[in-house]
């Protein structure tokens, strides 16, 4: 069973009202479709999967395809944005060691720092 | 500090005594066919303690109440103790011994402290609270409120059922504290796991009841009205980002903190748990917080 948008008949409605969220084992699932989504992105080099839909889906339409069946819309949205997201808070933490790297050899050069 | 005076008076001891020995030999206690030798010998060898020692030992020999306790019985005794002076390697031992021992204490004395400036620093005036009054209902249907964690360390955490990777983790990781608490603790009531969703409009008694029992059946799940639950985010500081007015049938995603709540008996707040913590760093938090608490002899619920 993939995950069903809630539409007529739903299955994911609780008896006093309530939304059943997805259970173990579909967040499994989803993360698991999520995972080889993304490594198709990594393989052809795609970071956004929003900005760049268009070539996601050619490119990764088999996983694409499953990742939307595994998961819910705003799920789906979220792994995206996060992918992006982490991607830039990662490079950002690089630049900055590099950043620091460099100023301590400059430092160091001008023998301000003992070697 | 018991253990370093002995220490101290048994060094002051040695030296007396040492003196002691070294006056003894030429006194009229001596049997009187070995005084030439002895004489000489004694001659040679209190000159070089006297030497060392005479100032600091001869004005603590006049205070002393131990000396001439032992006077060394051979000549051989009475070598090594001048060879080695008031030092031995017992001494040194028991020294170096004792000065770990101490520093050891004091660290203990000094993270206990600490947690308790941390424990203390909510309670009293002037002091930004977090956490107090709510009325919410458990997964029963039942009315919860913040009594009924009074007498118990709880551990509370915000999150909702839909949450897509951060709450599923980090209930897991509050699964495992839970279990690792207890077996420590062997308390099944002291430690009161709960989880209070940011999401009442899907979040029903039910919901969270089949979502909790994937995590740990201790985990106490609450909800409540619109208002209420946005009340106890506030109480606790939270940031409540959920939608008034969804449609049914709507799709959203609700941010939040993620942060667990240590709350001790006095339902007042004691420590965060967050992201960077593991299962086992956290629960030696809490461990910590709680035998503190047992050690005071503070009232704990235990029925």
């Amino acid at each position: 069973m993939g995950w069903i948008p809630w539409s007529s008949g739903d299955p994911n409605k609780a008896s006093d009202g309530g939304r059943i969220a997805p259970d173990r084992s579909s967040r499994a699932r989803c993360w698991e479709a999520r995972d080889l989504f993304f490594s198709c992105l990594d393989r052809n080099d795609i970071l956004d999967g929003i900005k760049n839909d268009k070539e996601a889906r050619q490119k990764c339409g088999k996983e694409v395809a499953e990742f939307e069946a595994a998961c819910s819309q705003t799920w789906v949205k979220y792994f995206k944005e996060k992918r992006v997201m982490e991607y830039n808070r990662d490079r950002t933490i690089q630049r900055i060691k590099a950043e620091d790297a460099a100023k301590v050899e400059e430092l160091k050069s001008k023998g301000q720092i003992p070697k | 500090m018991s253990p370093s005076l002995k220490m101290a008076s048994g060094l002051l001891g040695r030296a007396t005594r040492q003196l002691a020995a070294v006056e003894a030999i030429p006194s009229s206690r001596t049997i009187p066919i070995l005084r030439s030798t002895m004489q000489c010998r004694s001659y040679a060898q209190a000159q070089r303690p006297r030497c060392q020692n005479a100032p600091v030992s001869f004005i603590r020999n006049q205070f002393s109440t131990t000396a001439f306790r032992a006077r060394a019985k051979t000549m051989g005794q009475l070598r090594q103790r001048n060879s080695t002076g008031p030092f031995s390697w017992k001494a040194a031992a028991l020294f170096i011994l004792t000065g770990a021992g101490m520093m050891l204490y004091f660290r203990v004395e000094k993270a206990r402290l600490e947690r308790k400036r941390i424990a203390e620093m909510s309670k009293g005036v002037g002091r930004p609270k977090v956490g107090g009054p709510f009325v919410l209902k458990d997964t029963d249907g039942k009315e919860f409120t913040a009594e009924d964690l009074k007498g118990k360390y709880a551990f509370v955490y915000f999150g909702f059922t839909h949450c897509p990777d951060i709450c599923p983790d980090e209930l897991d990781k509050m699964a495992e504290i839970i279990d690792k608490v207890k077996e420590a603790t062997k308390d099944d009531k002291l430690f009161l796991p709960v989880f209070i969703t940011c999401d009442p409009a899907r979040d029903t008694p039910q919901v969270l009841r089949e979502y909790l029992k994937e995590f740990h059946p201790d985990i106490v799940g609450l909800t409540g009205t619109y208002e209420q639950v946005k009340h106890v985010c506030k109480q606790y500081r939270v940031y409540f980002s959920t939608p008034r007015d969804v449609k049914p049938g709507e799709d959203y995603l609700v941010d939040h903190s993620i942060y667990f709540y240590l709350m001790d008996p006095d339902n007042d707040f004691v420590e965060c748990i967050g992201r960077q913590d593991t299962p086992e760093s956290a629960s030696k938090v809490i461990l910590e917080h709680i035998n503190d608490w047992k050690r005071e002899g503070r009232p704990l619920k235990t029925e």
